[in-house]
């Protein structure tokens, strides 16, 4: 009997040849990621035991990303402490505010997250990892004890292996495959149950970049799912050898891997999603939510936050307005893609459309430290989730679509299919040089 | 670790299916606040779908749950069953919660399919979470679930994961390999 991809990896990160999901293992990562919103209770934590000094910091990354702006006297003050953090434990990668981006995008664009690679981290959409076929694990405040003692316990998940047959109806995207899952999840159309799973995408892959990988990647972790893994491709693997930092060996599951289950989506005739208010789950195709009015959209987070998704937004407000009834934000996920913003003509689309463009990182996504919602307003965006909330005022209401749909949506001025705006061709081929 | 009791008798105290862990388990507010005092927390277990257990149960008193026990992902209310002394016991949770209830240093098993048909809600149970062994006093029944992974059982006998922490740190710099840049600087 084979490996699964998570078995292979956690096998050779903890040293226990032939482990098997369900085992409880200790894995050595080869990076460990901690955000800058956790930074202060993981440091408190450890200088009350006398701990400063941290197991491995030349493997640690500390990112900011989910407070940028600082927007308040209390974001400036974490932001103080987390350089000063940064310095007292010698991390190896530090990326202050304003340098290198959202930490689940940037790291894949630029080389230093890699085919193979297992990696610890606080935050819950480290999952992302997968769309270069690398694992990045969800531990909270629990990274408290792989900074001090370079390891803590996981079970290794089972995997579930969902085959997406067909393809994509162009003014469709892999955020809509998310959102479609998440309510077959839900309904238990599909009968599964994510929770400590490593979802394993197969099947028509090849028609997804880097960035269409990054978006499948989101929504299965809504749903619970330890991991994501999509088998990396040829272009994959040349993009990620073009910007690696360091050497890595892809891995794969095997073909007689033991997968807990198995499923096939076909995703020909899908249609355009909408998550209505409340999570993924709740999705619906686009014609039950039509003519929604909203007052805000959001275009970024780290499921669509790729250089893939700003030339998605370009080719639907190129030569057009957003509405004057919505404000519209555009959130790159990383420092890399605001400089070919600039250097393709993107940002001038944006300025001169109206939208308003803020620096890399998380946007309103994070609990809307910036760009809230007021009470009783509406909002479309490309968050990861839609919890109540999450975007400030508890009785907004908050739609989650693709960027196509967003972007459709801000111009339209209320929730509207975006098969019905035309996209510009030249931005939209551009997309399949994004990466590589 | 020769203190800890892995064995726990105590009165069962039985709940079904998809117990929620804000206002099932703890109220809301004390997930929303952050609050991490054990001696704040236990007074308010179970506090909004059965007022009065916190001062009804006793040590040694095991909880037994169906699917998917506390979920919601956060684990705040493990902090105030350890401080009461009590043991968990259920049929799934989800796996972010199980990580909370260790990391509070809380004795459960999390893998026991069926457990709620095995007793009724008062019996006399006893559980031994180390070794996996479950008996029904009341109804002259034992069986055995999968014990807690060896690996996290020194984790929950010294107190869950701050408390290993400090322990693991004790450890690691009273040894003689340690070099000296790894101890914690002098204080002033």
């Amino acid at each position: 009997m084979g490996y699964t991809a998570i078995e292979k990896v956690l096998s050779r990160t903890a040293s226990r040849l032939g482990a098997r999901a369900g085992e409880v293992v200790h894995p050595v990562p080869d990076l460990i990621m901690i955000h800058d919103g956790i930074v202060q209770s993981s440091k408190v934590m450890l200088d009350k035991i006398g701990i400063r000094r941290l197991s491995t910091p030349e493997k640690v990354m500390m990112v900011s990303d989910h407070d940028v702006l600082y927007g308040s006297a209390k974001a400036a003050e974490r932001g103080s402490f987390n350089r000063k953090a940064a310095r007292e434990w010698k991390v190896g990668h530090f990326f202050d505010a304003g340098e290198g981006g959202h930490g689940h995008i940037f790291p894949m664009e630029d080389g230093r997250v890699l085919p193979g690679m297992f990696y610890f981290d606080n935050d819950t959409h480290a999952t992302n990892a997968g769309a270069v076929g690398a694992f990045g694990m969800r531990l909270g405040l629990e990274i408290t004890s792989v900074l001090a003692t370079g390891t803590t316990w996981i079970e290794i998940p089972q995997s579930i292996r969902i085959f997406l047959k067909g393809l994509l109806q162009p003014g469709v995207q892999a955020r809509d495959i998310g959102f479609y899952l998440s309510r077959l999840i839900k309904s238990y159309a599909l009968p599964i149950n994510l929770d400590n799973r490593v979802v394993e995408f197969a099947g028509d892959l090849e028609q997804f970049g880097l960035g269409e990988r990054v978006a499948l990647c989101s929504s299965p972790t809504e749903m619970r799912a330890a991991g994501v893994f999509i088998p990396p491709s040829e272009k994959i693997l040349m993009y990620c050898n073009s910007q690696a930092k360091t050497a890595f060996t892809p891995v794969y599951s095997d073909d007689d891997a033991e997968f807990e289950s198995q499923h096939e989506i076909k995703i020909s005739n899908l249609q355009p999603q909408i998550a209505l208010p409340g999570g993924v789950g709740n999705s619906v195709d686009i014609s039950e939510a039509v003519g929604t009015r909203v007052d805000h959209a959001f275009i970024g987070s780290c499921g669509s936050g790729m250089y893939e998704d700003l030339l998605t937004t370009a080719s639907i407000l190129k030569g057009r307005r957003v509405s004057p009834e919505v404000r519209l934000f555009i959130v790159p996920g990383s420092q890399r893609s605001m400089r070919k913003l600039v250097e393709e003509g993107l940002m001038q689309i944006f300025v001169e459309a109206g939208a308003m463009v803020l620096p890399p990182g998380c946007g309103p996504c994070n609990d809307a430290v910036v760009g809230p919602l007021a009470s009783g307003e509406s909002s479309i965006s490309t968050a990861t989730n839609s919890n109540t909330g999450r975007f400030g005022a508890r009785d907004a209401r908050l739609y989650l679509g693709s960027p196509l749909t967003v972007a459709a949506s801000a111009v339209a001025g209320h929730i509207v299919d975006p098969r019905s705006f035309a996209a510009d061709e030249a931005l939209t081929h551009m997309k399949t040089s994004a990466y590589g | 670790m020769v203190d800890f009791h892995w064995n726990l008798r105590g009165t069962c105290y039985l709940l079904g299916d998809d117990v929620p862990h804000a206002d099932g388990v703890i109220p809301q507010r004390f997930i929303i606040d952050r609050e991490t005092d054990p001696d704040v927390l236990k007074r308010h277990l179970f506090e909004l779908t059965d007022p009065g257990f916190a001062s009804r149960c006793k040590p040694g008193d095991i909880i037994v749950a169906g699917r998917n026990f506390g979920v919601g992902q956060k684990s705040t209310g493990y902090i105030a069953m350890r401080a009461l002394g009590l043991g968990v016991i259920c049929e799934s949770m989800p796996t972010q919660g199980y990580r909370g209830a260790i990391y509070a240093g809380l004795r459960v098993l999390a893998h026991c399919q069926g457990v709620t048909s095995m007793c009724s809600n008062g019996d006399d149970i006893e559980v031994n979470f180390s070794s996996g062994s479950f008996t029904n006093h009341t109804r002259g029944l034992t069986t055995n679930w999968r014990p807690m992974p060896q690996s996290l059982q020194d984790l929950v006998a010294k107190g869950g994961g701050e408390a290993w922490l400090s322990a693991w740190w004790a450890e690691t710099t009273s040894s003689l390999d340690v070099p000296l840049s790894a101890k914690p600087e002098a204080l002033p």
